[in-house]
């Protein structure tokens, strides 16, 4: 009995597998030439990124000759990043386009990826730029840093704009957000009588961000603002001004798809929302993956035909999406991401 | 023999009360808005899922027992409910939700009981299984997107007031009143207490094991279904990171009440105070102000809280027995 | 080889699911089994199975630790932040591993001295020591080690990985105490009755303290090795660490009640969870689904080894 039952239990994952065919996306299936392409999000199952491979997906359907692989951890760690790119650098897939959670952890798995033929890009974040061949930027972090206070002080209002605010990140850790919080205090100099009172974690859990926003009100009843700087943290902290009756009275602004923050946008508790045409974002990405897989694209170039996006710059090595979007009660209807 | 033992567990309540009351005393007399109506509304409010499902994670403790799954099952239940009710995707009307989050949160609970009782594989490797497995799972339904168009109806379970005191409150009230009564009061409670102190003559006794065991692991599925229900409705989209680490909050706060790892040994009450006094912590914090680096030894803090309680239950049994060390 | 059978049944439960495993990838996708494929891909295992050695003697006496990823995230601070402050890197990863060593040795007090259940320890410590390393650090990373330094995470001794060498002495040393060692005999009378072992003069207080030291130790040397490998010293590294060594350990055969555990299963338990782990990863591309196979593969494992061995004698 027992040996008949181990060896049942080796026949276990031959029944589980050998049901499946060959897996499209598998790339040394094979039949016709299809370029591979490897998007890797810092942090799978966030609806920033899923925005962005939904625009990833129409490229790669509109080029027709590209198998597109959307993965990423779910847990966001960089060290999991860097594992993936591994993997494909052994599987031998065509051009990695990479979102680094931390450059410093992702980048030597990008450079031994080029070591081997496979082209490597970055997007929505940069590593070390010897690691890749360009970088799909949409916006800086002094750009985003600033443009977050510029709109706070917008919407705060007055030659002067005065008060006190404070900062709901995602997890203390988190390089963009550190790098974006860099640049917002640098800002707030020039609003002398804009005061940070607190900065608080929420480490990508909404509730979390909910209770914190809860406590900063009460612990600083004359705070005025509150930016929530995570897709996460945002309408976590809009629901809780929401709930304590302050819409209008306490601001929130901060980064998020503008779905998500459609609601709060409306009935007023949000009067701007930060980002940019994250569909756009993927949509590009996956162009100048594709094109710089053929040959289409070389460093040097100055501009680069993206099908529905026309023509966009590059600068160097950056290959620029565009300006920063702020979405209002005006125009946030004509954005479905 | 019970004297001595009742005065052990009063012994541990004493000392995490003490260590709130005092807490919640120096910060009031810092920052009095601390101990506002407001502000004790809305601890109690975040305190509430912790309470509701610590009430069966304490009787899983007492039959000797564990359940890391917690949190992978609220985000689970939380992903169920969005789906059978959003507006963008069942669309169903909110006393179904409830029915099928209730229903498949006592499932998921029967199902880790019947691995543990039946199958006796130890509840920590079917817990610690399920916590992974239910996470992907949840991860896979949701398709990286959030789920929004929650009903009214849901989201008054979250938000809505019964003369004055949130919905959630009342529900964590109702939950430990019960819990506490069971535990004490009534002979299947008495069973359960039983069945952790001495398995071995409790079977001689004639006790069930495998029937205790079920109906305690079905029971905490189907309160983690309720603080989801109350819990998660709150905020109006539902995101795939719920429950990430909840577990942890819980059975640090029923261990810290006085549970014993070993079954046998806890409290309701105990619970109860576990739990608020590791859910102020952040908030207690955030009224003191510290400034901004205090905010990165914020978990140090906790788990110093955990290890001082520990500390304290463990110096007061010393000095009350001399028994044979274990 | 009948009698082989019997008396290792649960290792030969993943000898069997390990075999099937690699013969389906080598039919489905043989790049996946290569030489150089399954080289390159052991690397990301490393620190993990070092972590399950000490793992495994601890749950043999029936206790547990959970602070191993926390510990580990605090060594790697001290090891960027003196790093940074112009300390040699050599000195430093000394430091890191001194530092893993009190961790233990505190958990150890903990456990052994003032008696509170290890399950409670470590999960304070597990809290407490990454609150301190977050504190400690900032949450600032720090990167920019010298390039030798690689060596020890990414390098090679006459053609073998040089982590992958110290993982394998690791287990063997470990394989030795377990079966040819007094001590060894010592940890398993504790975990099937520590009562009865202290009565008959163990020195089960002496010998806790040594295994949580341990395990501290271990952690530090993984740290080390993690920054060597990925470049990066920060407190969020490793988190759910533990739970991964634990399901290894687990999976290879250990009874969490004490008494019960082999480092040759312990071992399996480590390869089956990296195949499947990287297998799944190569073939479906899915970080979701990772999740839900090696949570089912757990109690699967578990529940059909009790299945099998039911059978058996009384327990």
């Amino acid at each position: 009995m027992k040996r008949c039952g181990w060896l049942m239990v080796a026949l276990v994952p031959f029944v589980l597998f050998g049901g499946c065919g060959p897996k499209p996306g598998t790339p040394d299936t094979g039949g016709k030439k299809k370029l591979t392409v490897c998007m890797l999000p810092k942090k799978k199952g966030v609806p920033y990124f899923t925005s962005c491979a939904q625009g990833a997906e129409e490229a790669a359907k509109e080029l027709g000759n590209v198998e597109l692989i959307y993965d990423g951890p779910t847990d966001g760690a960089a060290e999991k990043s860097a594992s993936m790119i591994e993997k494909w650098t052994l599987q031998g897939v065509d051009v990695i386009a990479v979102s680094p959670n931390d450059p410093e952890v992702v980048s030597p798995a990008m450079r031994k990826a080029r070591e081997k033929g496979i082209k490597v890009i970055t997007w929505d974040a940069d590593g070390a730029t010897d690691a890749r061949e360009f970088f799909v930027n949409q916006a800086t972090a002094q750009e985003i840093g600033y443009g977050l206070v510029d709109t706070m002080a917008k919407d705060l209002g007055g030659a002067e704009p005065e008060g006190e605010v404070a900062i709901i990140t995602a997890t203390l850790t988190a390089a963009n957000q550190n790098a974006w919080i860099k640049f917002m205090k640098e800002r707030m100099a020039k609003y002398p009588k804009m005061k940070l009172v607190a900065l608080q974690p929420s480490s990508e859990d909404q509730k979390l961000a909910f209770q914190v926003a809860q406590d900063l009100m009460k612990a600083h009843p004359n705070l005025k603002g509150i930016f929530g700087i995570s897709s996460v943290a945002f309408p976590g902290a809009a629901e809780a001004v929401k709930q304590a009756g302050k819409s209008g009275k306490v601001l929130v602004t901060g980064l998020a798809t503008p779905n998500d923050m459609k609601a709060y946008v409306k009935d007023g508790t949000v009067k701007s929302v930060i980002l940019w045409n994250t569909p756009d974002l993927g949509y590009l990405t996956v162009r100048v993956a594709h094109d710089l897989a053929t040959g289409a694209l070389k460093p040097g170039a100055t501009s680069i035909q993206v099908g529905r996006l026309g023509e966009k710059k590059i600068e160097g090595d950056n290959v620029l999406l565009g300006k920063l979007l702020v979405f209002t009660k005006e125009n946030i209807d004509q954005y479905d991401f | 023999m019970t004297v001595s033992f009742r005065n052990l567990a009063a012994r541990r309540e004493t000392g995490v009360a003490v260590l709130l009351g005092l807490t919640v005393a120096v910060v009031a007399g810092l920052n009095p808005a601390f101990v506002s109506g407001a502000n004790i509304r809305d601890m109690l409010v975040q305190c509430a899922p912790a309470a509701i499902v610590g009430c069966g994670l304490t009787f899983v403790l007492l039959t000797g027992e564990i359940d890391i799954s917690l949190g992978s099952m609220m985000g689970f239940l939380a992903a169920v409910m969005g789906l059978a009710t959003s507006s963008q995707y069942g669309n169903l009307p909110a006393p179904a939700g409830i029915a099928i989050t209730l229903a498949a949160g006592t499932a998921i609970g029967l199902l880790n009981g019947v691995l543990v009782s039946v199958g006796r594989v130890p509840s920590i490797i079917v817990t610690l299984g399920m916590l992974t497995a239910l996470r992907g799972l949840t991860e896979l339904i949701m398709g990286g997107k959030w789920i929004s168009g929650i009903p009214p109806g849901l989201r008054y379970l979250g938000t809505g007031t019964v003369i004055g005191v949130p919905i959630s409150i009342w529900v964590a009230a109702v939950t430990v009143v019960l819990a506490w009564l069971f535990a004490r009061e009534t002979p299947a409670g008495r069973r359960i207490y039983a069945l952790g102190s001495n398995p071995k003559a409790a079977v001689l006794a004639g006790l069930s094991p495998t029937r205790i065991k079920l109906f305690v692991f079905a029971l905490t599925g189907f309160l983690v279904a309720v603080a989801t229900l109350v819990g998660t409705t709150q905020l109006s989209v539902i995101e795939s990171g719920i429950g990430v680490g909840f577990e942890m909050v819980v059975v640090t706060s029923v261990v810290v009440g006085g549970a014993s790892i070993n079954g046998g040994k806890g409290t309701i009450l105990g619970m109860l105070l576990g739990v608020i006094l590791l859910g102020i912590v952040r908030t207690v914090l955030i009224f003191l102000n510290l400034g901004e680096t205090s905010v990165y030894w914020e978990r140090a803090i906790q788990g110093a809280f955990i290890l001082v309680a520990v500390l304290m239950d463990h110096l007061a049994s010393r000095r009350k027995s001399a028994e044979v060390p274990t | 080889m009948k009698a082989l059978f019997r008396r290792y049944p649960h290792e030969w439960i993943l000898v069997g699911l390990l075999t099937g495993l690699l013969l389906a990838a080598w039919r489905l996708d043989p790049p996946f089994v290569s030489v150089g494929t399954q080289a390159e891909l052991s690397t990301h295992i490393w620190e993990m199975a070092l972590l399950t050695v000490p793992m495994t003697l601890i749950i043999i006496t029936a206790g547990i630790d959970l602070s191993v990823g926390a510990t580990m995230a605090l060594c790697a601070v001290v090891l960027g932040m003196t790093f940074e402050r112009g300390t040699p890197v050599a000195v430093a990863s000394l430091l890191a591993i001194l530092t893993g060593l009190a961790c233990g040795f505190l958990n150890g007090v903990f456990v052994a001295k003032v008696r509170v259940h290890p399950l409670i320890v470590t999960l304070a410590t597990m809290s407490a020591y990454r609150g301190i390393a977050e504190g400690l650090s900032l949450a600032k990373p720090v990167s920019g080690f010298p390039a030798s330094f690689a060596f020890i995470g990414r390098g090679e001794w006459h053609g073998i990985s040089v982590p992958g060498l110290i993982v394998a002495l690791a287990m063997l040393a470990a394989w030795v105490v377990l079966n040819r060692s007094v001590l060894g005999r010592f940890l398993f009378a504790i975990g099937h009755n520590e009562t009865a072992s202290r009565f008959s003069g163990v020195p089960v207080d002496r010998i806790k303290l040594l295994l949580y030291s341990l395990a501290g130790t271990s952690a530090g040397l993984a740290a080390v090795m993690f920054v060597s490998r990925r470049n990066t010293a920060k407190a969020d590294i490793a988190t759910g660490m533990e739970l991964d060594v634990v399901t290894a350990v687990v999976l290879g055969g250990a009874s969490l009640f004490g008494g019960r555990g082999r480092i040759v299963g312990t071992l399996l338990g480590v390869l089956l969870i990296h195949e499947t782990r990287e297998y799944v990863s190569w073939r479906w591309q899915n970080d979701e689904l990772i999740l839900v196979v090696i949570g089912a593969l757990l109690i699967v494992s578990v529940l059909v080894n009790t299945l099998l061995t039911r059978r058996q004698a009384v327990s």
